[in-house]
């Protein structure tokens, strides 16, 4: 197993897109912690950086989706299958390998952003204060979004896709429901984004709203998991 | 004569490709359904009798509301009518591209890309007429006579907006996707811009600048008072001219990289 994860990460790491997106991930965190608390309003750091993170989990999203389509771009999955033949194993070789890079990249951009973040407000003379616990949940959130796409590509098998699908579900879909109905909530970035908002009086704890997050994970992973054991690569 | 037949077989590829079909029959599917439920959600205040609940009883605001999941579809038609000629076959195919097929049978580089921005043009135009009326007719079905009349010459002029912001979408799909000569850079600009939370409406906090970069100068096209920060766009005819000027640059920079550098 150990040398699945290895194997799989070496194919990241090999990835010229897989750096570009991470280090765009990254630059965008920076920029967007400076621009979003140079805003008049912002006092808080992990305030500035909540209003940043529907545009960083692009980023992340991107990530867990390359992990998987790169495989489908030409036949690079006949290969894969052929020196790694036992399916389940490296289906969790490859989530386990992507994680590591979109978990890596989700920790340097919240740590940019903080960071760039925190350099305005002090530059502007006030004392920025941190809530750690925040700032680990945006880590958390990121990573988890981006695993979430990585089993939707399993699915889907295209970059074009489910890059679509997990834009328009995060971006368009989720933003115009949640003015609609309340139902919204269910949905996997808005139950996400309990981890790193601050509590609401009547809205799900950071708990609940991880574990939905995490049941639309296992659903996802299932249904990506039934598919690849299922049918011809 | 030799343009209509590289307009022809652009057409065809492009309707041939499954992602086309998809993009348009999803977006149409997803706006009409949208635009009922908010029209159901306008009815069951107006039954109630809570009209302050909902931000407006009109059934063109409940099918216009649904605006951005036209944009997506328009993006995609725009990104997938080029990023499918650099998309590399099977190695068992030889591991070739489609844009050399193309270009061995009509060399004329800036007559294939304006065949394919005519070809993208008329499928949004197809998937707006179809989308927009649709969704228009089940608000207004929905909603019913409580609704607020409005003139229908109004109410063509609003689609007629949307239509050309989705069409220009797709054209600043094209020519981002042609430079790029790949999918995957409009789509996540465009696909984050054309959303409720777009980087332009960050932008636009810092400097007024902002309401001149594409998304936000045309936003007014669709968008009437219910829209946040439409106050401060421009107005609809200076806008959509700027966002026009912004398509047309850049696919007269994306046909010169095009007509220029190796296929």
């Amino acid at each position: 197993m150990r040398r699945v994860v290895a194997a799989e990460a070496v194919k990241l790491r090999g990835l010229p897109a897989i750096w570009a997106t991470a280090g765009g991930t990254v630059a965008a965190g920076a920029v967007l912690g400076a621009a979003t608390a140079s805003h008049p309003g912002a006092a808080e750091v992990a305030d500035v950086l909540g209003a940043t993170v529907p545009f960083l989990q692009v980023g992340t999203i991107l990530l867990g989706v390359l992990a998987v389509a790169t495989e489908y771009s030409g036949r690079q999955i006949a290969v894969t299958l052929v020196a790694m033949p036992r399916r389940l194993p490296l289906l969790c070789g490859k989530a386990a390998a992507g994680l590591l890079f979109v978990a890596a990249t989700a920790t340097l951009t919240v740590a940019a952003a903080g960071g760039a973040a925190w350099a305005v407000l002090a530059r502007r003379g006030e004392a920025p204060e941190a809530d750690w616990w925040r700032l680990a949940g945006m880590v958390a959130y990121l990573s988890l979004i981006g695993l979430v796409a990585l089993a939707a590509t399993v699915l889907l098998r295209s970059l074009v896709a489910s890059l679509v699908v997990m834009e328009a579900l995060v971006l368009i879909v989720s933003p115009l429901l949640a003015t609609a109905t309340e139902h919204a909530r269910w949905l996997p970035d808005r139950a996400g984004a309990r981890l790193y908002l601050p509590a609401v009086e009547g809205a799900w704890g950071w708990e609940a709203g991880g574990a939905v997050l995490a049941g639309w994970i296992v659903v996802a992973a299932a249904a990506g998991a039934v598919a690849f054991l299922a049918r011809d690569a | 004569m030799r343009f209509a037949r590289i307009l022809h077989a652009e057409l065809r590829k492009a309707l041939t490709l499954p992602a086309t079909l998809v993009a348009a029959g999803t977006s149409v599917a997803a706006s009409v359904a949208l635009a009922a439920y908010n029209a159901g959600g306008v009815r069951a205040a107006i039954d109630s009798g809570r009209l302050d609940t909902v931000g407006y009883t009109s059934p063109v605001e409940a099918a216009l509301s649904a605006t951005p999941l036209g944009t997506v579809g328009a993006v995609i038609l725009g990104v997938v009518a080029i990023s499918s000629e650099y998309a590399v076959n099977s190695t068992d195919a030889g591991g070739g591209r489609q844009v050399a097929a193309t270009l061995a049978a009509a060399p004329g580089r800036v007559a294939v890309l304006g065949a394919k921005a005519i070809t993208v043009v008329l499928l949004v135009a197809a998937m707006a007429a179809v989308a927009l009326p649709a969704s228009l007719a089940t608000a207004r079905h929905i909603i019913g006579s409580e609704a607020p009349a409005e003139p229908v010459g109004t109410i063509a002029l609003r689609a007629a907006g949307v239509a050309l912001y989705w069409a220009l979408t797709a054209l600043l799909a094209l020519g981002i996707a042609t430079l790029a000569r790949s999918g995957t850079l409009p789509l996540v600009v465009l696909i984050a811009n054309s959303s409720v939370v777009s980087f332009s409406f960050l932008l636009s906090n810092l400097t007024p600048l902002a309401y001149y970069l594409p998304d936000l100068a045309g936003m007014r096209l669709f968008a009437q008072e219910s829209w946040a920060m439409v106050d401060d766009a421009l107005d609809p005819v200076t806008g959509g001219l700027v966002m026009g000027a912004w398509a047309l640059g850049l696919l007269v920079v994306a046909g010169f990289a095009f007509a220029r550098r190796d296929a």
